[in-house]
């Protein structure tokens, strides 16, 4: 138990020292370029300064993993053993000891019930990645980013997406340069104007053919302001921040079964229209027309 | 513009208002807003003996497009389409000298116009020279521009408040030209199709439905 105790306390003072020093690395870089490194040569002086920072927070990073590894995870839930007579004792001065271990002991409860999530969490997006290729010479996949991507790279997932059906014609604009707005001509159906922010969608509005090709103003169709709704859900449906391609991919095959907006019976009921509307809504995963009411 | 399916409704020994009054009736009850009144109208010209072949140019307006005139001219072996601005009314009048006004030729479908949901539905009194001779039901789906897609759907509304006297079958017209992008002057050839029919008959003209099986 003591050693137990001993050794959470060193792990306790190694997170506060990598606190300590990660706090002056930042202040390292908010002041920038000082009166004390000289005239001559500063640049280099500051980054070498920089660099020796980073070592400790380094060295300090590594000590806090070594020391949480010694540490011995506590087996279940606290019990609160003997204590929990406080609550009976009599005598004036020590009542109120009850109240502050019960406060203690929730505390405690909530530490455990948080750690867990976080560790769930971590355990799924580990940043081990970038460690393990610190220094290997092996070439590491460019990770995707979502909102700073070159445009090459959007420009080659339309086109891709252009490829993909042979009924969708695309045309792209470029009103602000990394963001490109396209246009979704879907065979003689309808047409969408999507607005891209980075890698990700950002809106979708659904328009008839002979529509303008705004993305402000609304359809004047009940059933594609529907469709519109729809496409809006199945955007926040399909989004996914770690695989934004993927995301994008699998919008727009769901958009494609639209192809059959008009000519599809709704799954449920084998009829077509519902409320004068016809089968607006696709299951996302089998791609199949419903009704509004009837999905 | 969307697609436009014009359909003829039996007249079953009812006067026009009587039927007007019951499809009115029937489609408010299904959440249709009446959006005013339309009118088709379709005067025929035919050529002098001078000019040779004879030839018959229709010229019809629709309140729909309240600034297009649309012609069609037959010359016996095929239908020449023409969509021309309001200044062609004026043109055939100048034209008298070639071609003449058939008498007692001037037909006309107009009604009360209806918005529900997507749509819009027609129900047209057809008069020629001011004699009652049947009624005309026109539904279009606006937001579909091909027919061949949404033919079923519209199928489906007909036959929701027309009942067993909704069509069964594309018009003949369109028959050949589901799979093309539908446009105004479509709506114009299947009412001169219609008109042609009830030109044909005598007093109103009473629909007869294939018997069931």
């Amino acid at each position: 138990m003591d050693r137990d105790i001993e050794q959470l306390n060193s792990a306790l003072n190694s997170v506060k020292i990598l606190r300590s020093n990660v706090r002056r690395v930042f202040e390292s870089v908010s002041n920038g370029l000082r009166a004390d490194h000289g005239e001559e040569i500063k640049e280099n002086r500051y980054i070498l300064e920089l660099q020796e920072l980073l070592t400790t927070v380094n060295n300090n990073l590594r000590d806090v993993e070594n020391s949480v590894a010694n540490l011995t995870p506590p087996p279940g839930a606290f019990n609160l053993g003997n204590t929990t007579y406080l609550s009976q004792e009599t005598t004036q001065d020590r009542q109120q000891l009850y109240g502050q271990l019960v406060n203690s002991y929730k505390w405690t409860d909530k530490i455990r019930e948080y750690s867990a999530l976080a560790g769930n969490i971590l355990a799924s997006n580990s940043f081990n990645k970038t460690y393990k290729t610190f220094g290997t010479t092996k070439r590491r996949k460019t990770q995707t980013s979502n909102h700073n991507v070159p445009p090459e790279i959007i420009e080659n997932l339309i086109t891709s997406i252009d490829r993909l059906f042979s009924d969708v014609t695309i045309t792209a604009s470029r009103p602000f340069v990394p963001n490109p707005v396209i246009q979704v001509a879907l065979g003689r159906v309808l047409r969408a104007v999507i607005a891209f922010k980075g890698l990700m969608i950002e809106w979708v509005v659904v328009k008839a053919l002979s529509e303008g090709s705004d993305v402000w103003t609304e359809s004047r169709y009940k059933v594609f302001r529907k469709v519109t709704e729809n496409c809006h859900a199945a955007m926040c449906h399909f989004h996914s921040p770690l695989m934004p391609d993927l995301a994008v991919r699998s919008f727009m095959h769901w958009f494609h079964s639209y192809i059959t907006l008009f000519s599809a019976p709704c799954k449920r009921c084998s009829k077509h229209l519902h409320s004068n509307l016809p089968p607006t809504w696709r299951d996302l995963r089998s791609l199949e027309p419903y009704h509004e009411e009837c999905k | 513009m969307g697609v436009t399916i014009l359909a003829q409704f039996p007249v079953e020994n009812k006067t026009g208002p009587q039927i007007i009054e019951v499809l009115s009736k029937r489609i408010c009850a299904l959440g249709a807003t009446p959006q005013g009144q339309f009118l088709v109208d379709c005067e025929t010209f035919t050529s002098v003996p001078a000019l040779g072949h004879q030839r018959t140019v229709h010229v019809l307006h629709n309140s729909e497009q309240p600034a297009t005139v649309f012609a069609l001219l037959e010359t016996g072996t095929k239908t020449i389409p023409l969509v021309t601005d309001g200044l062609f009314d004026l043109l055939i009048m100048k034209m008298i000298s070639f071609y003449q006004s058939k008498k007692h030729t001037k037909t006309e479908s107009k009604g009360p116009r209806f918005e529900i949901g997507d749509f819009s539905v027609k129900l047209g009194t057809v008069n020629i020279t001011s004699n009652f001779k049947g009624i005309l039901v026109e539904v279009e789906y606006k937001p579909c521009v091909v027919p061949a897609m949404c033919w079923d759907l519209i199928m489906e509304f007909m036959q929701g408040f027309l009942g067993s006297s909704g069509p069964t079958a594309p018009p003949a017209f369109l028959q050949n030209r589901m799979q093309e992008i539908y446009s105004p002057i479509d709506t114009i050839q299947q009412y001169l199709e219609h008109f042609t029919i009830f030109r044909k008959s005598t007093g109103p003209t009473m629909v007869m439905r294939p018997q069931q099986p």
